[in-house]
């Protein structure tokens, strides 16, 4: 036996017996990350609820602002929330 | 007529990569891309497990998950230059190189004690523990080899994978495949030999 047949052969003696494999319920798991996630009709409903009713709030509570207030208010308000809903998407997807 | 969902996912077992990938990007494409990981989940997972090593393979699914997921965020750039499966193990092997870093220092420490309580062929406690050295010395000194020589390794001789599959995920010629293994193994001879273990 040569050195490169011994080496071999020791290689095969030293590596383990067991040999991973992956676990069930891979594929399903994958995905299930990356099908789009979409809201149930009744969970559309309750966003549209809370959006009239936060609006109805936000107008009443600010009826007495001057109109200066209330656009410094909505530009800054709109850009924070866009930031962070993408934010909240990617933290969704895990990315 | 449009066709039923298992008879769609089953007619894309025959088709290839690129028309799989084409179909990924239309809406609906889900099962495209689940033909996709079913042909590509188990080489990958062999890469993974090859470049991180025995103490880190428990790894090597989350590897797995995390390059199929890259892979379907970034299937819109993908401009099929190279081959799609090219391009998955490439994403592989640098995911798997970026977790080893990472998780390196988990590695634990293996006892005398441990290593004697090995099973092996051997009656003598004494032959026993230089057989069970031996071994980890092999292990450690292939920590120390090149990455494409370690991946050559394990997945020849631990993952019992053929040196065409070899050339396949590590994107290289059969031959030079079989170059890395030979120096591989000439390099571990040196190194067991400073070690001032012989192997004869």
């Amino acid at each position: 036996m040569n050195d490169d047949e011994l080496m071999d052969q020791l290689l095969r003696d030293a590596m383990p017996a067991e040999v991973p494999q992956l676990s069930a319920g891979f594929d399903a798991r994958v995905l299930r990350r990356v099908r789009p996630r979409r809201l149930t009709p009744a969970g559309r409903v309750v966003i549209a609820v809370y959006i009239v009713i936060a609006a109805a709030a936000t107008l009443w509570l600010m009826r007495d602002l001057q109109v200066t207030w209330i656009v410094a208010a909505v530009a800054i308000g709109t850009p924070v929330a866009a930031a962070a809903s993408v934010y909240g998407r990617r933290l969704a997807a895990g990315r | 007529m449009p066709q039923s969902a298992p008879a769609e996912a089953a007619s894309y077992a025959d088709r290839p990569d690129e028309w799989l990938v084409e179909r990924c990007r239309e809406a609906g494409g889900e099962n495209a891309f689940a033909e996709l990981v079913r042909r590509y989940r188990g080489p990958v997972f062999r890469l993974a497990v090859s470049i991180l090593g025995q103490e880190f393979a428990p790894d090597a699914e989350d590897v797995t998950q995390d390059v199929m997921l890259r892979v379907h965020h970034a299937l819109g750039t993908f401009r099929g230059e190279a081959k799609f499966g090219t391009w998955i193990y490439r994403i592989t092997f640098n995911q798997a190189l970026n977790v080893k870093a990472r998780v390196r220092y988990r590695a634990p420490h293996v006892s005398d004690q441990a290593l004697a309580a090995l099973p092996t062929p051997d009656r003598d406690p004494y032959d026993r523990l230089q057989n069970a050295r031996r071994q980890q010395a092999v292990l450690a000194c292939v920590e120390e080899l090149p990455e494409v020589y370690q991946s050559a390794l394990r997945l020849h001789y631990w993952l019992g994978t053929s040196v065409g599959e070899i050339a396949v995920l590590l994107d290289a010629p059969e031959n030079t495949v079989k170059s890395y293994l030979h120096r591989a193994r000439r390099l571990l001879h040196a190194r067991l030999a400073e070690r001032g273990f012989d192997e004869r």
